[in-house]
C-alpha cells in the first residue's frame, strides 16, 4: 500500500483487548486519514453522542496519507468529542509525532475504555504495548517525555497530557515534542479520564511512495515555491506567527479586555518585532519543515516555546497586560501544564469583566501580570481561584449570571481576531464545528492579509461561500496532514498532486473538494445529533450590539442573519442547519 | 512639520527601511511617490518588499491610509494629504 500503512488499531484500556478496525480502500479515499478518517470511525463508534469523559468515548490519534513524506507532514489530529463544546473535535499538532506513529506501522490509534491505574502506550514496530504509567502521574509534560524516553528509548516521540490532563481541566492540552501542542478542545482531558499519561511512538517502517519520480520531482517544485514566498520564506521564520500583532491592531481589531476594544495601546511592546529583539533563542521547525514559525524564547528565569500570535493576545492585550516576560513564562506554564492557551486567557478575559461589574468580585484583575503563572497554576490542579477558572468561559459567565461575558462560539473560546473587523471571519466564527476557532476557515488571510486575494472586509457579499470552500479545503489539509500554513504559498492543486504522488491514486481538484465537504458535512451531522442548530451557529451578542468608537473597526457591528442564510443554502443544509437528504446523499452519508 | 504624514513601518520591512517611523512632507502626493520619497529619505531600497517587477502592490502588501486598506481607494494612486498616517507592512502572515 502506498502513502497510508494500512493498519489502525483499536485498544480497550479497560479490558485490554486489541481489535483491527477494517478500512477498506473506498472509506481511504473518501476520507484520506487524520481529521476526516477519524471523524468518521469515531462517529462509527460512537454514534450517539456521550458524555465526553466517560470510558465509553473514544479518542483516536490519526496520521493521513502524506504523514511522514513531504515537508511539514509530520503532523497529527487527534479525534474525540470535546468536554468543553460538546461538539465532534479534532485537534491538531506538529513536530515529529504523526512521523514517528506510521514509522511504528501505524496510521492510527482508537482508544477506549478506561484503564484501572495510570498507563501509557508504547507503539513500535507494529504492536501498541499497555505499559505502566503509576510513576509518571502527576509529572509535567517535559519531566514525563523525559521519564518516558528512558524507558522506551530517546528517539520516541511522546504526546502526553500534564497535570491539567489529569484533572480533567476542560481545556487541557496533549503536549508531544517537548512544547507541540493539539491545544484546542479539552483532547487532555479526554486522556486524562481514560488514565492514559502518554502515548511514545518510535520506529523506521518506511513510507510507501507509489511514484518516486514524481514524488521527487514535486517535493523540489514545493520547496522552490515555499522558499519564494514571502510569508513562508521570510516573515514566518524571522518573526513568527506574532508579526500580525501589529497588522491586527493597525486594522482596529485586535481584541482587548475581553473583546471590548480594537485597540491595544501596548501592542507594539508585545509584537512579533519586540519578540525577536528581546525574547527570541532560535526558531523551531517540525518535521522536515524548512520554515520554522516555532519561536524558541527566554526571559531572565524561564525558557521554553513562544509566546505565538494567539498566545501573546491571549494573555497580552486580551487581559490589558503588556509585561512580555510574563506572558511568555505563563505560556511556558501552560506548556508545562498542559493547557490551551488561547481558551485559558479567554477564560481569564471573561473572569476580569466579571470581576470588573462586580458579577464576581473576587474574580481577577485587569493587567494583573504579576498573578498570571499563579493562575495558570492554579487552573492546571483546579485549585483556588483555579476551580473556577477550570471550568471555561462559558461556565464561569454562566455561573455568575452573565453568560454575555463569555466570549464564546458553542463553548470555544474566540481567538485573537474580533469579528467586527472582518464579517466572513464572523461567519467562519459562527459555523466552525469546533466551536471558536480561527483554523476551520481563516477569513483572515483574503479580509486582512490579502491572501490569495484582497476582499473588502466590512462587507458581506460572497463570504459564505468562500467560508465553505475554504473550510473544505482546511478538512482536506487536515487529513492529509499538513501544516496548514503551507496554504500561503501552494493552492488545492499541489495538494492534488502531493497526494496523487504518494498514493498512487488518481485524485482530481474537484474529487478533493467533494472530500472536504463531505468530511464538513459529516462532523455537522454529529453536532446536530448532539443537539447543536441554527440557534448555536451564532456569536456573543457584544459583536452584534456594541461598536468600537477608536480606530479603523469602529461604527461596526457583525451582520449575521443573511450570511448564514446564504451559507446553509450553499452547503445544501436546511433554514435550521441540518444536511438535507439529498446533500447527504450526494456525499454519500 | 509643515505638510508631515506620519509613516510607520512593520514587520520586516522595519529592518529594511532602517526605522520604525519617518514624517515625510506628503500633501498632495500619491502613495507611490510617498513611498519613493520614503525610499530617498532611508536611502534603503525597501520597495521591493512591498511592489512586484511592474510596480504593482505584491499579493499580501498592506498599506493602510489611516487605517483604511488603499486596495479600497485608489492603490498606489490614492492621494495623500497633511495629517494623514501611513502603515506599510511587507507581506506577512500567522494564525
Amino acid at each position: 500500500m502506498n502513502g497510508w500503512m494500512g493498519k489502525i488499531v483499536e485498544i480497550d484500556l479497560e479490558s485490554g483487548a486489541r481489535k483491527t478496525i477494517a478500512v477498506d480502500d473506498a472509506m481511504r479515499r473518501r476520507y484520506l486519514g487524520g481529521r476526516g478518517l477519524g471523524v468518521r470511525l469515531y462517529c462509527d463508534v460512537n454514534s450517539v453522542p456521550i458524555d465526553p469523559l466517560s470510558g465509553e468515548n473514544v479518542l483516536i490519534f490519526m496520521t493521513g496519507p502524506l504523514t511522514g513524506t513531504m515537508m511539514t507532514s509530520g503532523r497529527y489530529q487527534i479525534v474525540s468529542r470535546s468536554p468543553l463544546t460538546g461538539t465532534i473535535c479534532d485537534s491538531s499538532s506538529g513536530g515529529t509525532f504523526g512521523a514517528a506513529l506510521k514509522g511504528a506501522g501505524f496510521d492510527g490509534l482508537v482508544i477506549k475504555g478506561r484503564a484501572a491505574k495510570p498507563v501509557y502506550l508504547a507503539v513500535h514496530d507494529g504492536e501498541v504495548e499497555v505499559r505502566d504509567a503509576s510513576a509518571f502521574w502527576g509529572f509535567d509534560t517535559q519531566q514525563t517525555q523525559k521519564a518516558i524516553q528512558g524507558e522506551v528509548g530517546g528517539k520516541a516521540s511522546v504526546a502526553c497530557i500534564g497535570p491539567a490532563g489529569e484533572s480533567q481541566v476542560f481545556f487541557a492540552a496533549v503536549m508531544n515534542d517537548k512544547d507541540r501542542a493539539a491545544g484546542r478542545g479539552g483532547m487532555g482531558a479526554v486522556m486524562g479520564s481514560k488514565n492514559l499519561k502518554a502515548v511514545a511512538a518510535a520506529g523506521g517502517s518506511p513510507v510507501n511512495i507509489a511514484d518516486p519520480a514524481g514524488y521527487k520531482d514535486l517535493a523540489s517544485r514545493i520547496d522552490r515555491a515555499v522558499d519564494k514566498n514571502p510569508v513562508t520564506g521570510k516573515s514566518l521564520q524571522v518573526l513568527g506567527t506574532s508579526v500580525l500583532v501589529n497588522i491586527i491592531n493597525a486594522h482596529g481589531m485586535f481584541p482587548t479586555e475581553n473583546f471590548r476594544r480594537g485597540v491595544f495601546n501596548d501592542a507594539e511592546g508585545t509584537s512579533g518585532e519586540k519578540i525577536a529583539e528581546a525574547l527570541l533563542l532560535r526558531q523551531s521547525a517540525c518535521y522536515k519543515c524548512p520554515i520554522g514559525c516555532g519561536r524558541t524564547t527566554r526571559t531572565k528565569d524561564r525558557s521554553g516555546e513562544g509566546p505565538e500570535y494567539e498566545t501573546v493576545w491571549a494573555f497580552g492585550a486580551n487581559l490589558g497586560i503588556s509585561d512580555l516576560t510574563a506572558i511568555a513564562e505563563a505560556n511556558y506554564a501552560c506548556n508545562e501544564l498542559g493547557l490551551d492557551t488561547i481558551t485559558m486567557g479567554g477564560t481569564l478575559g471573561c473572569a476580569m469583566e466579571l470581576a470588573q461589574t462586580g458579577a464576581w468580585q473576587a474574580g481577577p484583575r485587569w493587567g494583573d501580570a504579576g498573578k498570571l503563572r499563579e493562575w495558570v497554576t492554579e487552573t492546571a490542579y483546579r485549585r483556588g481561584m483555579g476551580e473556577e477558572l477550570a471550568l471555561g468561559s462559558k461556565r464561569l459567565a454562566a455561573k455568575y449570571g452573565r453568560p454575555d461575558l463569555a466570549m464564546q462560539v458553542k463553548g470555544m473560546e474566540i481567538p485573537a481576531y474580533d469579528p467586527r473587523g472582518a464579517q466572513g471571519m464572523a461567519l467562519s466564527y459562527a459555523t466552525s464545528n469546533r466551536g471558536g476557532c480561527h483554523m476551520r476557515a481563516y477569513m483572515i488571510a483574503p479580509e486582512i492579509l490579502g491572501h490569495p486575494v484582497f476582499l473588502d472586509r466590512f462587507s458581506s457579499a460572497g463570504k459564505a461561500e468562500l467560508v465553505a470552500l475554504f473550510q473544505d479545503v482546511s478538512a482536506v489539509v487536515d487529513s492529509a496532514v499538513l501544516c496548514r500554513f503551507l496554504q500561503f504559498a501552494l493552492g488545492i492543486s499541489t495538494f492534488t498532486e502531493m497526494l496523487r504522488v504518494v498514493t498512487g491514486l488518481d485524485f482530481s481538484d474537484e474529487e478533493l473538494m467533494t472530500i472536504g465537504r463531505r468530511i464538513y458535512t459529516l462532523e455537522r451531522q454529529y453536532n446536530n445529533r448532539a443537539g447543536f442548530g441554527r440557534a448555536d451557529d451564532t456569536l456573543p451578542p457584544r459583536f452584534f450590539n456594541e461598536e468600537f468608537q477608536t480606530g479603523s473597526s469602529r461604527h461596526r457591528r457583525v451582520e449575521l442573519d443573511g450570511m448564514l442564510d446564504a451559507y446553509y443554502a450553499i452547503r445544501g443544509w436546511d433554514a435550521d442547519g441540518r444536511p438535507l437528504a439529498k446533500t447527504l446523499a450526494e456525499l454519500g452519508l | 512639520m509643515a505638510g508631515a504624514v506620519a509613516v510607520k513601518f512593520y514587520g520586516l520591512l522595519r529592518r529594511s527601511a532602517g526605522t520604525a517611523a519617518l514624517e515625510i512632507e506628503g500633501d498632495g502626493l500619491t502613495v507611490m511617490a510617498l513611498l519613493r520619497r520614503a525610499e530617498e529619505k532611508t536611502g534603503k531600497g525597501f520597495l521591493e518588499e512591498l511592489l512586484d517587477r511592474k510596480q504593482g502592490l505584491l499579493t499580501g502588501t498592506i498599506i493602510l491610509l489611516n487605517g483604511e486598506n488603499i486596495r479600497s481607494r485608489q492603490g498606489l494612486e490614492t492621494l495623500i494629504k497633511t495629517g494623514d498616517h501611513v502603515d506599510l507592512f511587507s507581506p506577512a502572515g500567522g494564525g
